[in-house]
């Protein structure tokens, strides 16, 4: 499924809520998340994506694609966030090295470490399409 | 014994009109007839909170006449239109004589420490005083107050000339800061308002952008106006901890903020980004030598204060009208000024 659709963030809110392991990792987090996907034309990603989510005490109650108010924004341009679900970038570095961008009490996110790093497990296990010239990264294997 | 009609401040929620005895004015003192006093968010604090000693007429927003003056009192005479400044600083300690007078050790605040203006006359220390310029009305000078705080906070961020300024809340310092902004030479001034009527005072003080952050993230919104960077300095005229929360990723790395408003409760700090971002936060209180470059702006025409001004109330309606109704979740009213 296209990267950042409805369908996409749907079945990431399942593959989410299904993981024991995220569930337990996720507990006590009560927040809500917007996902920025900034264009890059010269790679042939044209338009800006921008995904969310809530959660409440670890369960993903919301996910939603277009922008609305949320306790973190997380943008980057498109490549970082593949580069992300790659495994070339780990999301933590991603956050502390300011190539995603964090607005938000980034001390708070940072403690939730624990979520992020399995929620981007379970991502790279969504059979996901990139555009442009990431077209050719696939993604779709099991969690460890 | 002459009487006049005063608000005294009774504690936490309780303010009564009542009749005082006219108050004599002492050494280098003037005794002032009050034309208008406008009702700060500072006297919703008190009255909210019951921060004043009981018993003082409180109000310090003033436009007023001087009505008589005390013995040593030179070059000003019965007449003469003045506003006062809400600061009657010691003079001597280190910060006063450091020039930084609006945190002096010993300051007096009329109709903060003794009494003020909510009342048909009122004493203070005539050196506290300021003529009116021609030109400046009684109800633009009622709000010489709030315009010399706003540019007091600008003053205190050093705006560069060219910055994006982001304000977040429209009440009337807010709005003040938006003009202030502008004239210290801000390229862009964004403003975060969840009221609707404020939002359209603050595009009609020069507002270039204009956020609800109930609809629109406020984030994200900032971002895309300034190429992803944050404003370079923020203004946060909200009492909200969210909002001042939210600061700390809303300025740019290196940017500066300006806490305005005041948080009756703890905010949330990120002191991670404070660091990691070099931002700095600077206080702004009050203010002191702002009162005369905000009467020659206004004198010039450079400084509007007028669309502030929600209504004009008579003293005896100051609870119903001016304090319950500015107190209301969401109000809409910028300025009440009360007419004794």
């Amino acid at each position: 499924m296209r990267f950042a659709s409805m369908e996409y963030v749907k079945k990431m809110q399942e593959v989410l809520n299904s993981d024991e392991q995220h569930r337990r990792a996720a507990k006590g987090e009560t927040d809500s998340y917007l996902l920025v996907l900034d264009p890059e034309p010269d790679k042939g990603v044209a338009e800006r994506h921008i995904v969310g989510y809530s959660m409440v005490d670890g369960e993903v109650t919301e996910a939603w694609t277009g922008q609305r108010k949320t306790t973190f924004v997380l943008s980057a341009p498109y490549g970082v966030w593949v580069s992300i679900l790659e495994g070339r970038l780990g999301p933590i570095a991603a956050m502390t090295t300011r190539r995603l961008k964090i607005r938000g009490n980034l001390l708070k996110l940072l403690s939730g470490s624990d979520s992020t790093l399995r929620m981007v497990e379970l991502l790279r296990t969504i059979p996901t399409e990139f555009e442009g010239e990431y077209a050719s990264v696939k993604l779709g294997q099991e969690a460890g | 014994m002459e009487t006049m009609k005063a608000a005294v401040f009774h504690g936490q929620g309780d303010l009564r009109v009542e009749e005082r005895p006219v108050p004599e004015p002492g050494p280098g003192e003037a005794l002032l007839r009050i034309k208008y006093c406008g009702i700060c968010g500072s006297d919703l604090e008190a009255y909210r909170y019951g921060l004043y000693e009981p018993g003082i007429v409180i109000g310090h927003e003033i436009a007023a006449e001087v009505a008589a003056v005390g013995p040593g009192v030179a070059g000003l005479a019965p007449g003469d239109r003045v506003t006062s400044n809400d600061i009657v600083p010691c003079g001597e300690c280190r910060y006063c004589r450091t020039g930084r007078v609006s945190i002096c050790d010993a300051v007096t605040m009329p109709g903060v420490t003794c009494d003020g203006g909510f009342a048909e006359y009122m004493t203070v220390a005539a050196r506290a005083l300021y003529r009116l310029p021609d030109g400046v009305s009684d109800l633009q000078a009622a709000l010489t107050d709030p315009s010399s705080n706003a540019l007091h906070a600008v003053n205190r961020s050093g705006l560069r000339l060219g910055d994006r300024v982001l304000v977040i809340g429209a009440g009337p310092i807010g709005l003040l800061i938006v003009q202030a902004a502008l004239l210290a030479g801000a390229r862009r001034v964004f403003v975060a308002e969840m009221n609707e009527t404020r939002r359209c005072l603050a595009r009609e003080m020069g507002a270039s952008e204009v956020i609800n952050p109930e609809v629109d993230n406020l984030d994200l919104a900032v971002a895309d106006l300034t190429e992803d960077q944050g404003a370079d300095v923020v203004f946060c005229a909200s009492g909200s901890p969210g909002a001042m929360a939210s600061t700390f990723t809303l300025v740019r790395k290196g940017g500066v903020v300006v806490p305005v408003g005041i948080c009756e409760q703890p905010v949330a700090a990120d002191f991670l980004s404070l660091v990691m971002n070099e931002l700095d936060y600077r206080g702004t209180y009050a203010s002191y030598d702002e009162y005369g470059l905000a009467l020659d702006l206004m004198a010039q025409g450079r400084w509007r204060t007028e669309p502030l001004v929600s209504a004009v109330i008579p003293l005896e309606q100051i609870v119903a009208e001016g304090f319950e109704v500015l107190l209301q979740p969401g109000a809409a009213a910028a300025k009440i000024l009360v007419r004794p």
